[in-house]
């Protein structure tokens, strides 16, 4: 596993327990097109499946997102990181970390594990080129030891892909 | 039997809710009981809170009952939360919080 924090990580608040449960059912009952939640009994790891959407350069293409949940979900952004083999993207580093707003600074409340999903699928879906970010070693370099990636201060220098 | 339904929106400290007042009048030879049952709901946009996502008419998630311990709140943008949830997201963003529906500043409705 990737994720350090796995075994140090807090237990859920009762906050948290609930919107989760209500998330967990509401996805049961209409889940994001092109995405299927591998069910365990782990309510604060979820493992989902992404399809790549047809016509774009990931059709045909299976991935594996982790979604772990802090305790003080969702005032805080749940981490999401692509289990190996992330996909080729511009925003998306070899170690599975994404760059994308909405998973760190402009993360909302608000928001869901559907509305990520999402988010991340129209990401893939706007790639021109199948390629690492230009830093990507630089990068993976300075995360070993399992650092996660919400203690990356990002830069978001491109909003086009 | 003389059933009286009276809807009356009106809004306390800020705060937007109806009064849906049910009154029950008994006539026999003459009045001999008079029920007036009332309830109330919160006049809010969504049914769900959208930050722990559960029903305005019921209460946040630390609450055990919905009414003047766990009160909704409305932003100047109109959208509406419960009072506990908006406050430990607001408390939790420095230095500005932003609106969880609609990103502007959030501040609360005066």
């Amino acid at each position: 596993m990737t994720s350090s924090s796995a075994a140090s990580r807090k237990a859920l608040s009762k906050i948290a327990c609930n919107r989760l449960q209500k998330e967990l059912v509401e996805w049961q009952v209409s889940p994001p097109a092109g995405f299927k939640h591998k069910p365990t009994d782990n309510l604060q790891r979820w493992v989902i499946e992404v399809n790549g959407a047809p016509g774009t350069l990931y059709a045909n293409e299976t991935y594996q997102l982790q979604v772990d949940f802090p305790e003080h979900y969702p005032m805080e952004a749940p981490q999401v990181i692509f289990l190996h083999p992330a996909p080729l993207h511009p925003h998306i580093y070899s170690n599975g970390h994404i760059c994308l707003d909405i998973l760190y600074d402009s993360w909302s409340p608000a928001m869901t594990v559907s509305s990520i999903c999402i988010s991340i699928l129209s990401m893939l879906s706007s790639s021109t080129v199948k390629q690492r970010p230009e830093d990507n070693d630089r990068y993976v370099k300075n995360c070993r030891n399992g650092r996660s990636p919400k203690e990356t201060r990002w830069w978001f220098h491109d909003d086009k892909v | 039997m003389i059933y009286y339904l009276f809807d009356i929106p009106f809004s306390l400290l800020g705060n937007q809710f109806s009064l849906n007042l049910l009154s029950c009048q008994l006539l026999l030879d003459q009045l001999t009981e008079w029920h007036a049952v009332a309830s109330w709901t919160w006049d809010a946009q969504d049914e769900t809170c959208g930050i722990c996502r559960m029903a305005f008419d019921g209460c946040c998630p630390d609450c055990k009952l919905p009414g003047d311990d766990c009160p909704l709140i409305w932003g100047a943008c109109n959208h509406a939360f419960h009072l506990h949830c908006i406050l430990k997201w607001v408390n939790s963003q420095t230095p500005q919080a932003h609106c969880p529906m609609c990103r502007r500043e959030w501040q609360f409705k005066g």
